[in-house]
């Protein structure tokens, strides 16, 4: 029972992630991409590390929240395929500038989401 | 459109929930290495490469590559997996994975674009 209702939970929160993105790259083209996907790497750290100390929080909306809504904003291919397009498209500088930037920049977003996670947790024990 | 995107997206995550589940338990028993993430985003950016290489119709193109493909790969997990190697000191494992993602990954969607423009 617990399984289909991750699944379930998983479906539901990753229709809102997909749209989400997808509102963004109409808005701002492949930037929308890069920003969906550098925002997700924050927010994905920060659920996961958060999560971590606080275990009473709901599994299935935990799930929801991180695999279904951040894992369905964030897109690995869509990165690559507009890294793809911009070499294709002859300007290279660009291409390897956004390349190595995103992944740059992702894993200090991350890195951030995860100091931010630790600084909110220690600021709810203190709180009692 | 908007439901073509969203109903994708809700099917590509599925899948990458399922793979992932099957792949901790089955691919992961030995190692830390997150295989199953990795499986995930380079058959995603190959598959990519394909769909967009095809020019299919926005509609159609909207549910299999913004939706679907979108929603199954995942840049964020990638990137709080490459975070929780380096909090636990494998260093190796991390410098393999961020290699064979990006590097497997760029390759992969090339590929997968030169045999979408063949067929």
């Amino acid at each position: 029972m617990g399984a289909v209702k991750n699944y379930l939970s998983v479906a539901f929160f990753a229709f809102w992630g997909g749209l989400a993105r997808y509102a963004l790259t109409e808005a701002f083209s492949f930037y929308g991409t890069a920003l969906a996907n550098l925002l997700g790497c924050f927010l994905l750290a920060f659920l996961t590390y958060f999560f971590l100390r606080r275990t009473n929080a709901r599994a299935w909306l935990n799930t929801g929240l991180s695999t279904g809504f951040v894992g369905a904003f964030t897109t690995f291919s869509s990165f690559n395929l507009d890294a793809f397009k911009m070499l294709a498209a002859g300007s290279s500088l660009p291409a390897l500038l956004y390349f190595t930037g995103t992944i740059v920049a992702g894993y200090l977003c991350a890195w951030a989401g995860k100091k931010a996670a630790d600084f909110a947790a220690t600021k709810m024990l203190e709180r009692g | 459109m908007i439901f073509a995107v969203g109903f994708g997206a809700s099917l590509g995550a599925l899948a990458r929930f399922g793979l992932t589940n099957y792949g901790k338990k089955h691919w992961m028993r030995q190692t830390a290495f997150p295989w199953p993430t990795l499986v995930i985003n380079l058959s995603g950016a190959f598959l990519l490469g394909l769909v967009f290489a095809l020019n299919l119709p926005a509609f159609v193109y909207a549910f299999l590559g913004t939706g679907v493909l979108g929603g199954y790969t995942t840049f964020s997990t990638l990137n709080t997996e490459m975070l929780s190697l380096a909090d636990s000191g494998k260093k190796r494992l991390l410098k393999r994975y961020l290699l064979a993602s990006y590097l497997g990954g760029i390759c992969l969607l090339t590929a997968g674009y030169y045999l979408g423009t063949v067929l």
